[in-house]
């Protein structure tokens, strides 16, 4: 199923093959309602919701608003602590080079927590490409990774998997059958995995902020591979996407307010790691080398941009996943980018500036505005998706066919002649191609809709056919006012017409 | 001859340098301004004003700590000193045989004395000889034992800062993970922890600040709980009057 999946190339046939897999319709409903109700919970309980994340909101606008002087101020701050900080304009950049310091330590093996940034560039192809081990250790990305698939959602990537998949899946790599019983298979995933990080030589982390006062990176995670990572192994590279600073320790309060409710709702994720430069030279663990990679990838094309500028607001908690009607239906991976949900569907296209490519993926939205709703730094998406499309269509990728039909409907609607010859043609049609009062022909422009759904046949008789007769029918039905009545709503009816309202 | 490790360093050095200025002239460009180089003023900053106020008593911090912690699937009690810690401690290692255990080496912890009281069990302190790989040690640890350097009640978190006498491995390797929070420790709010971060300054932060709240956990499988995926699975908060 999962082969089959890559290979689509529109929204609509990855969208197809999402739902017709039971399962990960079911699963995906579950989990998204399960996080949902979480951050709905957790921000009730929390109070005063709406203000923290306007607050959220602000900090973020005020960090992006003057990005230049904060991400200087990082990379300043960060390379006084000893960290090695990079710059990369592209994925193929900072790609180059963490293999260039990978293959200098001479690595064998590296050990990485979840890091949308590396998704982005497809790294592990590349590690393994000259020879280096790459290893995911969150264990959902550990799962997928085994499968080869990529995450169907942010926060738990592996939501599309039953435990007998994973079961069958662990039970490879174990070189035994292991029970599809969730304990057990966890229990061998941290057995394998320790071994793994105490041989690792690199272990490399995202970011989900980096404060630019003293050059600290955090990262919130629930299961402790993060501070493994960061903890065990010599070498330290961190991938970090240029928006992701906030000025100060004193901000954080409110990111860890706002990021772990809107994600999971927890209070706070289990571990939530401050790490500034690499070990003292006294301490006895922690990396001895640290180099964070500043990667720019098509973020900056929003700066400046009015319309799309908030993007760069994102805290990537997933929230807005989870209250989407659109995602919770056809899960991750119908998306086809990196990043899914309403989230994906305006950063993928923004990110890789080609509408034309990832066109489809702005239309895999109601435009509920659920998204914005549940965003925790009010980023609104559904807006974006407006733009999106507005700017798909002045850049030339309309539809045609629409474009003609909505042109050819206009023509023949504006001139009540030409309607009724229309609706005559049309009933006409409808008796040669209506069974059962329903036409199901899957050709030519009712191929989208019959595919789906039933068209109805036309009445043999329209509205207009018989407007007439309803007009006579009310008069006659209709029984005498009272003469005291009709006065006080004729007298009513001028004093509106006079006082020119709205009518 | 190829490039040693060190010239590869200072290369990319100079070449991040060299980037880290046009990076910066591009971001200001496309924001259509020139480049801001002195520090904005910032609107606002941390939490919303009316959360500044929000203190609990100690009781209710430590009632709070309790329940928070112990929500998250974690331990949590309040006991009236280090001696009942230390019988605390003592019976756990009897009860669940831990036969390696790694602490801190801080003063609190020296005073529990549990080599005496645990004279079968390996008790290591981290940290205090050389040519030791201490890693190793925390990671065959069955019990690992720390200070907190702060606690939060609301969130039922600790804090654990690193330096040369605590290692960040012993509160991550072991099975078990025994945490002992000063009851002067704990506060209200991570809003009265973090801004210390920012009033230390960037020289003299330690290398890991770690925020722990509950147990090692995953809901990966099947949105099935699981427990001690790869940190402690077993976790113990003990809150202690300070004599």
């Amino acid at each position: 199923m999962s082969a089959a999946r890559g290979q689509a190339s529109s929204v609509k046939e990855r969208a197809d093959l999402a739902l017709n897999d039971e399962f990960l319709r079911k699963a995906v409903k579950f989990t998204t309602e399960r996080l949902r109700s979480g951050k709905i919970q957790a921000a009730e309980q929390h109070g005063n919701w709406d203000d923290w994340r306007e607050r959220g909101r602000q900090i973020r606008l005020h960090t992006i608003a003057h990005l230049d002087y904060y991400l200087n101020e990082f990379t300043n701050n960060a390379r006084a602590n000893g960290v090695h900080v990079h710059f990369a304009q592209t994925g193929a950049e900072a790609v180059q080079i963490s293999l260039q310091i990978a293959q200098s330590k001479s690595a064998k093996s590296v050990v990485k927590s979840k890091s949308m940034v590396s998704e982005e560039l497809h790294l592990n192809h590349a590690l393994e490409g000259v020879g280096i081990e790459a290893i995911e250790t969150d264990l959902g990305e550990y799962i997928i990774q085994l499968a080869g698939e990529t995450p169907s959602h942010i926060i738990i990537p592996a939501i599309h998997k039953n435990r007998y998949q994973i079961a069958d899946l662990l039970s490879k790599e174990a070189g035994e059958e292991l029970a599809p019983d969730t304990t057990i298979l966890a229990g061998f995933v941290r057995k394998k995995l320790r071994e793994k990080f105490l041989e690792a030589d690199i272990g490399m982390t995202g970011c989900n902020f980096a404060i630019a006062e003293t050059g600290s990176m955090v990262l919130f995670e629930n299961e402790g591979n993060a501070r493994m990572v960061t903890t065990v192994p010599k070498t330290q590279i961190t991938l970090m996407g240029m928006e992701r600073i906030i000025p100060s320790w004193t901000d954080l309060e409110v990111m860890a307010t706002l990021l772990p409710r809107s994600a999971t709702g927890q209070k706070l994720t289990v571990y939530m790691s401050g790490i500034t430069g690499p070990k003292r030279s006294a301490d006895a663990d922690g990396p001895e080398e640290m180099h964070i990679i500043i990667v720019d990838n098509g973020r900056s094309n929003q700066l400046g941009n009015p319309e799309f500028q908030e993007l760069l607001n994102c805290i990537r908690c997933g929230a807005c996943l989870n209250a989407c009607p659109v995602y919770r239906h056809i899960g991750g991976h119908a998306y086809g980018g990196t990043y899914s949900g309403p989230i994906g569907a305006v950063l993928t296209p923004s990110l890789q500036s080609n509408v034309g490519e990832w066109d489809d993926i702005a239309n895999a939205s109601s435009l509920c505005g659920a998204c914005y709703e549940a965003c925790p730094v009010k980023i609104p998406l559904h807006d974006m998706l407006v733009f999106l499309r507005r700017r798909k269509v002045e850049a030339g990728y309309d539809n045609k066919m629409e474009t003609i039909g909505m042109k050819g409907f206009a023509a023949v609607a504006g001139k009540s002649k030409r309607l009724i010859t229309a609706i005559k043609l049309g009933q006409l049609g409808t008796k040669l191609v209506a069974r059962d009062g329903g036409i199901r022909l899957k050709i030519g422009p009712l191929k989208g809709w019959n595919t789906y759904r039933v068209l109805p046949s036309l009445p043999s008789k329209s509205f207009r056919d018989q407007w007439d007769k309803l007009q006579q029918e009310v008069k006659q039905d209709t029984p005498a006012m009272d003469p005291a009545m009709k006065a006080r709503m004729e007298a009513f009816q001028q004093k509106r017409q006079g006082g020119n309202g709205h009518g | 001859m190829a490039e040693t490790h060190q010239e590869l360093l200072q290369r990319l050095e100079a070449a991040s340098k060299t980037r880290q200025q046009a990076f910066m002239d591009e971001i200001a460009g496309k924001l259509n301004r020139p480049r801001v180089l002195s520090k904005p003023v910032q609107p606002f900053r941390g939490a919303p004003e009316f959360w500044l106020d929000f203190n609990w008593t100690l009781e209710e911090k430590i009632e709070q700590f309790i329940n928070n912690y112990k929500a998250a699937g974690g331990h949590a009690f309040h006991l009236s000193g280090l001696d009942e810690v230390r019988s605390f401690i003592v019976s756990k290692a009897n009860e669940m045989s831990a036969a390696y255990i790694v602490r801190q080496d801080q003063e609190e912890l020296a005073s529990l004395a549990l080599e005496e009281a645990l004279p079968e069990a390996s008790i290591r302190v981290w940290n205090s000889e050389e040519d030791v790989n201490w890693k190793a040690k925390a990671a065959e640890a069955d019990f690992g034992i720390v200070r907190a350097d702060y606690a939060a009640a609301y969130t039922g978190s600790v804090t654990v800062l690193s330096d040369k006498t605590k290692g960040r491995s012993v509160s991550l390797l072991p099975t078990v993970l025994f945490v002992l929070i000063p009851e002067s420790r704990l506060k209200t709010r991570l809003g009265e922890i973090l801004p210390d971060f920012d009033t230390m300054g960037r020289e003299n932060l330690p290398a890991g600040i770690h925020f722990i709240s509950g147990p090692s956990r995953s809901a990966d499988i099947e949105n099935d709980l699981t427990i001690g995926v790869h940190g402690p699975g077993v976790v113990y908060a003990l809150i202690y009057k300070e004599s």
